[in-house]
Parts: C-alpha cells; sequence; structure tokens
C-alpha cells in the first residue's frame, strides 16, 4: 500500500475526537467548516458562474466555508480565471497540479489543504448544479456519515447513462450498497471518513463503498445535473480500467486480509478437475484401454491441475504478506469507547 | 493506550453480538467471580456491531461499572476483529478471552491465570464435558480438532474453546487477521509461545442463538493450509514452493523420458507427439513458475519479519536478566 496517495490514518486514534459534532439536530452546523473540493480541468469562462453557484447555495447553509479550487494542470485560460476569482473571496484557495493527475490526486491534494471536518467532493467534470450541494450537507445533519450525490434528472449522453447503470447495478451486487448512482464523483462526507478508508489509484469513486464496508452510514440525495459541453462519452480504454477497479474494489473490501479464501477456492476447484481428468487418463492408459497421447483431455487436465496450484500459491504468497507486511493495517472501526 | 497509571492484572477480553439478555447476566456473573479474587483487573467487551439493545445495556453498565470498558464497532468486522480490538486495548498483565453467551465460566479465570503464572505463554482451555446437545457441533468439533492438531502441531484437546489465558506479551505480538481467531495458540506458536491446556466448566447456552454455521468448513481448511505455512516455512517459502517445483519438473523429465523412448520405437505418431510435447512443456513451465513464486515469497518474507521479534528472544531476555 506503499505507493498509495492516501494512506488511512490508524484508525483506533481517539475517533470521538476527530469525529464532526453529530448534529442529528441540526443546530450546531454553522461551527462545523465545510470544506467544498472542486477539481477543474480546462473550463475557462465558466468557472466564475461555478464560483457564484457554489457561494450561493453554501451561504444559505452555514456561514463557515472554504471552496477549494484544484486546477488539473489546465492548458487553456482557466488559472487566470481562478486567480481573479481567488483575489475577490477570501474563502477561496487554488491548488494548481503541475500536470495532469486525474481526480483521486486533486482530491488528495484538496484534502491536504482543508482545513474543515466536512468535505464535500464535486468533480466539475459531472456538472451538477453547485447550488444545490447543501442538500447534501443538511443530509449529513440528519446523522448520515456519506452522502452521495445522485444525478437526476440525467443530462449527459445516452450511452454514458448505459454504462452508469451497468456500473450501479455491479456495484450493488457486489457492494451491497443500494445506491442510484454510486459513480457521481459528487459526495459529502467527513474528515473522520476519509482518514479511514484506503483508496488510491482510481478508486476514489468507490469512496461511498469503501466507506459502507467500513461500517458508516452512507445515503443518497438528489442533485440537478445540468447539461453542458462536457465530454459525451469515455474510451473503451476507460471502461475496461472501471471493470478491473470493481475487481480491485472486492477484492480490497473483502479478501485483502485473506487472500487465500478467495483465491484458494477457484484454485481447489480447478486442481480437483483437472487432477480428476489426469487421474482418469491414467487409469485408462494403465488399464490398456488405449492411449491417451492423442487426447487433448490430457493437455486440459494438466493444465487445469497447474492453474489451479498456481492460484492456491497465489494466494499463499498473499497470506504471507498479509501476514509479514500488513500488521497495522486494522480490520475493524471503533466508533465509541465506553469506560474507564 | 494505556493511561491509568493503576496497573492491571488481569484484562477479560469478550467479543459479543446480539446478546442482549446475556449481557447483565454476564456482568454480574464476571463481577461476582473476579471482585473476591483480590487482583486488579478490566472487564473489555467488545460489540461487533450489534443491532439489538445489546450496546445501551452496555453503556449504562459501563457507567456504574469502573471495571468494565465497551468497545462499540461500527459495524459487524467479525469476531477475529473484535478480538484483535480487544487485545489493542487490553492493558492487563494476563489477558482471558471467552464467550459472551455464558457458556463458559467466569470462576475458571482465576484458575487459568494462575496455570499461566507457571510459566507458560497460553493456557488454553478444554471442555471436557462439553454442554451442546447437537451431535452436529461435536463430532464436527472432533474432527477439527484433530486436523487442527495435525496440521499446526499445538497440542491442545479443545481449539475452539474461547476461554483462554495469554500473557500480555503474546497478545500484542499476534498478528491475528482474517477469521484467525480460532486458531491464536497455532499463531502464537509462530511466534515461539509455549502453550499449555487445563480442563474447564461449560455451561448450556440459555438466550440467544449460537452464530455457528457449518459452512465454515471450507474456509477452516484454508487457513489451516496458511497456517501449516506459516509454522513451517515463513522463514524459507522457498522450500515450500521449491519441493512443487522439484515436482513439477520431475513429472516433465519422466514425461519427456517416456515421450523419447516410445518415439525411438516408433510408437508415436506426429499428432500424438504434439500433445505429449505440449504436456511436457507445460509441466516444465508450472515447475519454473513454482520457483519463482518461492523466490517472491522469499523477498516478501525477508522485507516483513523481525525474526529478532519473536517470543522466544522475550524468553531469552527474561531468562539472562533473572
Amino acid at each position: 500500500m506503499s505507493t498509495s496517495t492516501i494512506m488511512a490514518r490508524p484508525v483506533d486514534t481517539a475517533p470521538a475526537a476527530a469525529a464532526p459534532p453529530l448534529a442529528a439536530n441540526g443546530k450546531e452546523t454553522a461551527d462545523v467548516r465545510v470544506s467544498v473540493i472542486v477539481p477543474i480541468f480546462n473550463l475557462g469562462g465558466e468557472v466564475a458562474g461555478m464560483h457564484q453557484d457554489l457561494r450561493h447555495g453554501l451561504e444559505s447553509y452555514c456561514r463557515n466555508f472554504e471552496i477549494i479550487f484544484v486546477d488539473d494542470a489546465s492548458t487553456d485560460h482557466t488559472w487566470r480565471e481562478l486567480e481573479k476569482i481567488a483575489r475577490q473571496d477570501a474563502c477561496v484557495k487554488l491548488i494548481r497540479m503541475r500536470s495532469s493527475f486525474g481526480e483521486t490526486s486533486a482530491l488528495d491534494a484538496g484534502l491536504k489543504h482543508a482545513t474543515g471536518q466536512r468535505i464535500v467532493f464535486a468533480a466539475a467534470r459531472v456538472r451538477v448544479n453547485l447550488r444545490s450541494l447543501p442538500r447534501l450537507l443538511a443530509k449529513m445533519d440528519q446523522g448520515h456519515d456519506l452522502v452521495v450525490g445522485w444525478r437526476t434528472p440525467r443530462k449527459d449522453s445516452g450511452l454514458n447513462r448505459l454504462v452508469s447503470r451497468c456500473f450501479n447495478w455491479l456495484v450493488q451486487r457486489f457492494g451491497h450498497l443500494q445506491l442510484h448512482d454510486i459513480n457521481s464523483s459528487v459526495i459529502a462526507t467527513s474528515r473522520e471518513v476519509l482518514d479511514n478508508i484506503i483508496f488510491y489509484g482510481d478508486l476514489n469513486i468507490f469512496i461511498p463503498v469503501l466507506a459502507a464496508r467500513k461500517g458508516y452510514r452512507v445515503t443518497e440525495e438528489q442533485v440537478e445535473q445540468r447539461a453542458g459541453s462536457f465530454r459525451q462519452s469515455r474510451y473503451i480504454s476507460e471502461y475496461i480500467q472501471r471493470l478491473l477497479d470493481i475487481v480491485a474494489v472486492i477484492f480490497l473490501t473483502k479478501y485483502s486480509k485473506k487472500p487465500l479464501h478467495f483465491l484458494g477456492f477457484f484454485g481447489f476447484v480447478f486442481a480437483l478437475a483437472g487432477a480428476g481428468m489426469s487421474l482418469y487418463l491414467f487409469i485408462y492408459r494403465l488399464f490398456g484401454f488405449g492411449a491417451i497421447a492423442g487426447r487433448p483431455l490430457l493437455l486440459l487436465g494438466v493444465l487445469l491441475l497447474v492453474i489451479g496450484l498456481q492460484m492456491i500459491s497465489i494466494g499463499l504468497i498473499g497470506e504471507m504478506i498479509t501476514y509479514t507486511h500488513a500488521r497495522e493495517q486494522k480490520e475493524y472501526n471503533i466508533e465509541t469507547v465506553v469506560g474507564a | 493506550m494505556a493511561t491509568t497509571t493503576e496497573k492491571i492484572y488481569c484484562s477479560v477480553v469478550i467479543p459479543v453480538m446480539n446478546e442482549e439478555e446475556n449481557v447483565p447476566l454476564l456482568h454480574r456473573a464476571l463481577t461476582q467471580a473476579l471482585q473476591p479474587w483480590g487482583r486488579s483487573y478490566e472487564i473489555i467487551i467488545v460489540d461487533d456491531g450489534s443491532s439489538d439493545r445489546t450496546f445501551p445495556l452496555l453503556r449504562e453498565l459501563a457507567r456504574q461499572d469502573p471495571h468494565l470498558r465497551v468497545v462499540k464497532f461500527r459495524g459487524n468486522f467479525g469476531q477475529s476483529a473484535a478480538m484483535a480490538a480487544g487485545f489493542d486495548h487490553a492493558r492487563g498483565e494476563v489477558v482471558v478471552t471467552m464467550d459472551g453467551d455464558l457458556q463458559n465460566d467466569p470462576l475458571d479465570i482465576p484458575r487459568v491465570a494462575a496455570k499461566l503464572e507457571e510459566g507458560y505463554d497460553i493456557v488454553s482451555g478444554w471442555r471436557k464435558h462439553r454442554k451442546d446437545k447437537l451431535i452436529i457441533r461435536k463430532v464436527p468439533s472432533r474432527i477439527a480438532n484433530r486436523l487442527v492438531r495435525k496440521t499446526t502441531r499445538v497440542d491442545l484437546h479443545d481449539t475452539g474453546c474461547s476461554l483462554k489465558a495469554y500473557r500480555a506479551e503474546v497478545v500484542h505480538k499476534i498478528r491475528l487477521y482474517g477469521e484467525m481467531h480460532r486458531f491464536i495458540p497455532a499463531l502464537a506458536r509462530i511466534e515461539g509461545a509455549r502453550i499449555s491446556e487445563m480442563v474447564v466448566n461449560h455451561h448450556e447456552r440459555q438466550f440467544g442463538r449460537s452464530k455457528y454455521n457449518i459452512t465454515r468448513t471450507f474456509r477452516v481448511i484454508m487457513d489451516l493450509m496458511t497456517l501449516n505455512l506459516l509454522l513451517k516455512y515463513l522463514t524459507r517459502p522457498l522450500h515450500f514452493f521449491g519441493a512443487l517445483t522439484v515436482f513439477f519438473n520431475g513429472l516433465g523429465l519422466a514425461a519427456l523420458v517416456a515421450l523419447l523412448l516410445d518415439w525411438r520405437r516408433n510408437q508415436v505418431g506426429s499428432d500424438e507427439l504434439n500433445v505429449l510435447m505440449a504436456v511436457v512443456f507445460l509441466l516444465f513451465a508450472a515447475g519454473i513458475n513454482f520457483l519463482l513464486y518461492g523466490l517472491i515469497a522469499n523477498s516478501v518474507v525477508g522485507t516483513g519479519q523481525k525474526r529478532d521479534e519473536r517470543l522466544y528472544e522475550y524468553k531469552y531476555y527474561h531468562g539472562t536478566a533473572g
């Protein structure tokens, strides 16, 4: 996990102290600082309007907030526009990446400079109406730990929507999280939640899944999506990467501490099937029923046996890695400790 | 995590999940057993994401009893995680674990702790007269115990008994993860622990439901494989994978020799030759792969495991210090 851009801190460090005031009554929100992180790439003249919307929405909700724009190395005049805004508005912080590192890195950079206990993450790419962000925060006041923005009605291309639907179905299936729009890239949560989950690479879209797995209360809230000039569809390679990410997340959430339980199962099935075929041919040949050399089953049997044993071996190596390297990684997440 | 200056002798760690009827009784029984003992103690109950009234009850009890600490999980993370959390919060010189379902007898706690004092790192309870009605629980348990004894080389009659006492070094040394709470003695054995056992009482379950189910068998077998590997080959995994290399390369070589002999006698057609050669190549490739796994495993272990952190080193230092 040394390559991760965002590392989880030890889970057991006084969670009660780090947690935001549990504003179940909604009265304490004025004191909780909200940091909004908006990654931006080549939006030029549109940033002024975004800033207006954001301010407008946030002011109606609380007075203690900051807006962090992360410019992911835009190549147009976005940065100049942002500087103009920052000169006029003391609540705005700007971060400029040296080159494009993607959304997860932008979130990480924003988080490092955020001072709030509440973090709102809204990728400009998905074009939600930024005035509706406080709705997510209001939902947090009701006692939820993480609120996902549900873009509705969807305004982007049919292909995007179809892929999004497939993706949501897959994540619902394996992540056991009943949300409509898991990959909306619009979330509101607390710093504590982000500190307690491990994400890296492109896994930021799975933050809700990872948080739910850690026992946090995850819910969703509708946000309005605007039609815009955003890219109409993604590249095939991106879809493939998303699929691989799902595999990574399933593994990360369920089996990272017991890889053999996952690999061993398939390994044993393959190895037993392979051993069975090989044994059958062995007996067949031994008792002189005929030649086995020309039979493809021989190759399949040996191949399955080998693949099965290799899966088990890799599972065992995974167990050794877990045992020798992942000691500090806690498998639990404490809500409170009561008593002396 | 130790915040108080007062030294605690015994920490009792109990993971619970949905045991609302048992919790008050458990607390009373523990207090009745531990108060007259005359040694400082703490009770650490880990609530593994209960959905009933277990936690409110525990919180109330903790308010009244300074000996009780309650660790509440955000969700259900499993018994190993609950044990690990309990161990992380334990401050005693001796840590005793037991079930929250009242099947273990708190009166046994001073007894196992005393046995521990005789110079063991772990004392495991042995439910010689098990009070589980169902034959489907006793028989699998007996088979499992034999299997566990064989593979882990930890000679206990009853590994499944939750009532166990540990020296503090042991619980802070072992790496409890996955579903390994079942095999804590074996995990501790990897670190060099001295293990003993003693007969303890066992009662029938009065309230609540057992969370046991038989589908765990496969995962238990997987965990046993892991433990076997860790126990025997943790410092030299190449020997484990190397054996597979020798096996597959030997098989490949034998197949090649047989094939060449047949071929010289003109008994093999060209189609057959193709298939057989593929098998030979496959076997060789597999053998080399296992060799590579062994090398990777060696470097994984070499970069992670610090041998001088093992328990026998502790013993050595204790011994020479007097």
